[in-house]
């Protein structure tokens, strides 16, 4: 080969033609795929407001098949576009290549033809001196400003991360459960919820009891809830807005007189799973109408039991399309009025999917005597007055319940509260039960809970107690300031509290039954593992803790130490929560049986009456009456 | 071999920012009513040994070939052949990886990490082109590194830059070089892969922002040569220290310099050291008084590097994914802040935060240390260069910088000196 310089001849017309014409190529090439590329991350095309749209409409007419194939083509078409388009960057790329290429070769053949001979340049020549000490300067200079920068940087940003995680270490050591509360386990259970799969669910919520039992020693636990309250006490929760003052409130025993003459909510007053009527029957049997008064049919299935206030019963029905309050009157068992919940602004269009267990009413209405309360599983709320008339609606938004919204609605004084803990926003509120304004609306950190709020007198507070995972957490029913929380209870929570002799009792399925002395520092007097309920809720009596679990066994546990007094086997599981009256507890089982046994430290069977109609509902009392709501009847059992 | 190898393709796969992968990956899977089932997502095969080999056998064929056409045949035409080759091969082919500049990242890790077991290729990449550079120069900058090569075919209409810019540009890549050790030996990140700008567009799946540098790089090298290579390339200072003391380095004419100054002009470069005369020198006194001070104040300059870089080492930490998650669960208020794909992720790997964050302490700690060494290394880069540019070297003839030079034979033609 020649390494001599010599002038190459080359048709440079040719190629600053071709190259010309493969710059231009190139440069609109690279402008549409620019814009291809663009266009690719400016469309989602599985979120397309054209086809949101389309399915918005198909929810509300699911049957519109030509609706449905319009989307499926539109989906197609979008889905090809995209391919379509990436196929396009793609290929544009490869067309970018070659014209660049092109363009390279023929510039290079260009500027090969453009070469002259070297030439020797006269110029002065570059003083060396001069060079070294510009290049010192600007080394100097460009050193000093990179320190400055550097350090400026340093320390705006100085955060001691290898401290402060050190910290975070320890803090996570030494409460475990933190890790996985609120953030760690959370998610993947709501996960799990979406799949609507509870058999996934079991070994996380065993594997949590598994924790919970290696958290035995007292000391630590101690430890940790106090550590739990401090977190507590930093972060108060957020109080949309002060109720009125009113301090006649804080000091008013409840439940109210009026309250314990009625039976006004779920579980009676408060909440509180007692019965305050006289000579409750013992003896009737549904089969043969034995002491059945009367005994009507119910329009609408649901799972919510009735309410007393005065003559009047009141309890809903729902389905996916119809949601209804009715009125019986409770001596005869006329129906005096339906009152259909619809229009309400707000509702969805479509109720949301529950399960056939939990269904679109399993939340039990509640009354303050003036007005009935009701809430379903689409989040419509109505307050109607003793004729049915409606006082207010309005919807609290769609709860994100896989099973279906179920708690039962309580009310204090002016205030209807309403436990909403579901997926995406779980709180507790407090509505005016005049107008339905919200008076006071706390945010819980917890997982989605199918239990009902609990209102107790404890001391010389009222606590609206509160259970759901991972914590019991009580609140101040006039402001929703939270007084106290304890992280202690796991899984899908559906038994509520029960509260005797200042002490609160929560348990829950795969978790534990916990004995918790309430207070600025609340405190684990006792655990329990043995018997632990998924639906009914538990109840005290004196001394005597009454636990139901829905495969059939009920116990029996001393409130203050928590050793079990008896426990007794039944044929069918409970859903119904017992009730003490009279002395007796009154418990339901799945099969329609009401099995009614004294409240004391031994087993003693009072009777065994049955319904002859399967029921998962909790009774309702009066004085020398039981009303019991069926799978499809409604009941009043009296003498 | 094929386990080694696995193991090197999982860890590049892990690095690289396979945009278009994660693009096929993020696009949800659609649900069919029909039955279909979906495939089991399965991952491409390592490759396999052999190529590998095949990969080391021709890097060192080209090696020999234009370290042949340099010396031997002092032809620039076949340094174009073997360049359009690389890009090629090394380029195209072999999408950029693994490539002799990236594999600094892979001996530093193996040398920190022993747990880490170095690909041969990988090692081979690394050794190979010094060795040639120890001996021929560096030749393998010459049109051997597809990333060089590629910037040479777009060089039209070269300007020179000012020689003092060049010196405190020629800073950047020893910083790189400290960065991109620091990163690769706390297991943090292979940053010069990452922030190659040119394997993207090898692979053809360049995310936007590096095909726009990339794209830029290629627009610079028409009229500044090689400004990657030159002003940013960590393995280049590494070839640059060794081609110093190469054996036989190219020289402009292949006998006695006849001082016709044909040449003067002819590298893009700028890495023709011309002759000094006596007359250009400084005042031998002060030159050594001011190399001596700077020599002196060269500890100096390592103690405040090493301070202020340390001071600096929580920033540095912050490209490391675990401080980064650590940092971000720790003010995470899942109250207000809606949770992010990193913590999601972490949330269901079942680690507890506690290990997260021993693990984030640990690892600033290394960063910590680290950093001290980083700064003094770039205090040493500093002061050696300050005190580099005291020294007047009496030169006769027309030279090649032989470290600055990537022996790229466009001088040669230039000399008119027969053999």
């Amino acid at each position: 080969m020649n390494n001599k310089f010599k002038l190459r001849k080359t048709n440079q017309f040719l190629w600053r033609n071709i190259a010309i014409v493969a710059g231009t190529f190139s440069f609109i090439i690279c402008m549409l795929v620019l814009v291809n590329y663009i266009q690719i991350n400016r469309i989602d095309p599985v979120n397309t407001e054209l086809i949101n749209s389309l399915v918005q409409r198909l929810e509300e007419n699911p049957n519109d098949n030509q609706l449905r194939e319009q989307i499926r083509e539109m989906d197609l078409l979008v889905r090809k576009a995209y391919f379509t388009n990436q196929w396009q960057v793609k290929a544009g790329g490869y067309l970018l290549l070659l014209g660049v290429i092109v363009t390279a070769i023929a510039l290079q053949m260009f500027y090969a033809g453009k070469q002259k001979l070297p030439e020797v340049t006269e110029s002065e020549q570059e003083n060396i001196v001069l060079f070294k000490e510009k290049a010192r300067k600007w080394i100097g200079l460009g050193g000093f400003g990179l320190v400055a920068i550097t350090l400026l940087i340093a320390f705006l940003t100085h955060k001691e991360l290898g401290n402060q995680f050190t910290q975070a270490a320890l803090v996570a050591q030494s409460t475990p459960e933190e890790t996985s509360d609120n953030v760690e386990v959370i998610e993947p259970v709501k996960e799990v919820a979406k799949e609507e799969s509870v058999e996934k669910e079991e070994p996380v919520v065993e594997k949590t009891a598994e924790v919970v039992k290696k958290e035995e020693p007292k000391n630590q636990e101690t430890i940790v809830a106090e550590k739990k309250q401090e977190v507590a006490e930093k972060k108060e929760p957020e109080v949309k807005k002060e109720a009125p003052v009113k301090k006649v409130a804080d000091n008013a025993s409840y439940p109210t007189k009026e309250m314990m003459a009625n039976f006004p909510a779920f579980r009676g007053a408060g909440g509180q799973g007692v019965s305050y009527q006289k000579n409750i029957p013992t003896d009737w049997d549904g089969a043969s109408g034995k002491n059945v008064l009367w005994k009507v049919q119910v329009p609408i299935h649901a799972y919510n039991s009735p309410v007393i206030w005065g003559d009047k019963l009141f309890l809903s029905g729902a389905n996916a399309t119809q949601r209804e309050v009715y009125c019986y009157d409770r001596n005869n068992g006329k129906l005096l009025w339906t009152a259909k919940v619809e229009g309400i602004a707000g509702s969805p269009a479509k109720s949301p999917e529950v399960t056939p267990d939990t269904g679109h009413a399993a939340s039990t209405v509640t009354t303050d005597g003036k007005s009935i309360f009701a809430i379903f599983a689409n989040g419509d709320i109505i307050a109607l007055d003793f004729n049915g008339k409606q006082k207010w609606a309005k919807n609290l938004g769609v709860p994100d319940n896989h099973y279906g919204h179920s708690s039962s609605l309580l009310v204090y004084q002016d205030k209807l509260i309403v436990q909403y803990d579901h997926k995406k926003d779980a709180k507790v509120l407090a509505l005016s039960t005049a107008n339905g304004d919200e008076l006071w609306s706390t945010k819980r950190k917890v997982r989605v809970s199918w239990s009902s709020p609990v209102i107790a007198q404890i001391g010389e507070n009222t606590e609206l107690i509160l259970a759901a995972d991972p914590c019991v957490a009580s609140y101040d029913v006039n402001t929703g300031k939270e007084l106290w929380k304890l992280d202690c209870i796991t899984g899908e929570v559906g038994p509520s509290v029960t509260v005797g002799n200042g002490i609160v009792y929560a348990l829950n399925e795969y978790a534990s039954l916990v004995a918790i002395k309430p207070g600025a520092n609340p405190e684990v007097l006792w655990e329990a593992y043995d018997y632990l309920s998924d639906v009914p809720s538990p109840v005290i009596s004196g001394d005597n803790l009454i636990i139901v679990t829905s495969y059939g066994a009920v116990v029996c546990y001393d409130a203050k130490s928590g050793e079990i007094s008896w426990e007794q086997e039944f044929g069918s599981g409970f859903y119904a929560s017992p009730i003490v009256a009279n002395g007796n507890v009154y418990l339901l089982d799945r099969d329609g049986v009401m099995h009614i046994f004294k409240a004391d430290k031994e087993y003693q069977e009072i009777a065994a009456p049955a319904l002859g109609e399967k029921s998962d509902m909790t009774p309702a009392f009066a004085d020398g009456r039981v009303y019991i709501r069926g799978e499809k009847h409604l009941y009043c059992i009296g003498k | 071999m094929k386990k080694i190898f696995s193991i090197f393709s999982l860890l590049v796969l892990l690095i690289m920012d396979f945009a278009a992968f994660a693009q096929t990956q993020r696009f949800p899977r659609p649900e069919f009513e029909s039955g279909y089932t979906q495939p089991i997502t399965s991952m491409p095969e390592p490759r396999a040994g052999i190529f590998a080999l095949v990969d080391v056998l021709l890097l060192i064929a080209a090696l020999s070939l234009i370290t042949w056409f340099i010396h031997k045949k002092r032809s620039r035409t076949g340094v174009i052949i073997t360049s359009l080759f690389s890009i090629l091969y090394f380029g195209f082919l072999r999408e950029g990886c693994v490539c002799s500049v990236g594999s600094v990242q892979n001996v530093v890790l193996a040398l920190f990490n022993p747990g880490y077991h170095i690909p041969l290729s990988a090692l081979a990449f690394f050794v190979i082109p010094l060795v040639y550079t120890l001996f021929f120069g560096r030749t393998f900058c010459a049109g051997v590194c597809p990333l060089g090569a590629v910037q040479d075919v777009f060089l039209l209409r070269p300007v020179s830059l000012k020689k003092w810019l060049q010196k405190v540009l020629g800073l950047i890549p020893w910083i790189y070089l400290g960065l991109a050790i620091l990163y690769a030996a706390t297991g943090t990140d292979f940053i010069i892969c990452r922030y190659d700008p040119f394997v993207g567009i090898f692979r053809f799946n360049a995310t936007f922002f590096m095909f726009a540098i990339g794209a830029a790089f290629l627009l610079i090298s028409v009229f500044i040569a090689r400004p990657y290579c030159r002003f940013l390339c960590p393995y280049g200072v590494i070839l640059n220290l060794v081609s110093r003391v190469s054996k036989k380095h190219l020289s402009i004419t292949p006998a006695s310099c006849i001082q016709c100054k044909l040449c003067e002009n002819s590298c893009p470069l700028d890495a023709i050291n011309k002759p000094v005369e006596v007359k250009q020198m400084e005042d031998k006194r002060s030159a050594t008084r001011r190399f001596i001070l700077l020599g002196m104040i060269i500890p100096a300059l390592m103690i405040i590097g090493a301070w202020v870089v340390s001071n600096f080492h929580e920033n540095l930490a912050m490209v490391n994914s675990k401080v980064r998650l650590a940092n971000e669960l720790l003010h995470f208020d899942s109250n207000t802040m809606k949770e992010s794909l990193e913590i999601e992720g972490f949330r269901t790997s079942g680690k507890t935060k506690e290990e997260l964050y021993l693990e984030s302490a640990a690892i600033l700690k290394q960063f910590y240390y680290g950093s001290w060494m980083l700064g003094a290394f770039i205090g040493l880069v500093f002061g050696l260069s300050l005190a580099g540019l005291t020294i007047y070297r009496y030169r006769e003839d027309y030279e090649p910088d032989k470290g600055e030079c990537v022996s790229c034979a466009r001088c040669l033609k230039y000399c008119p000196v027969e053999k």
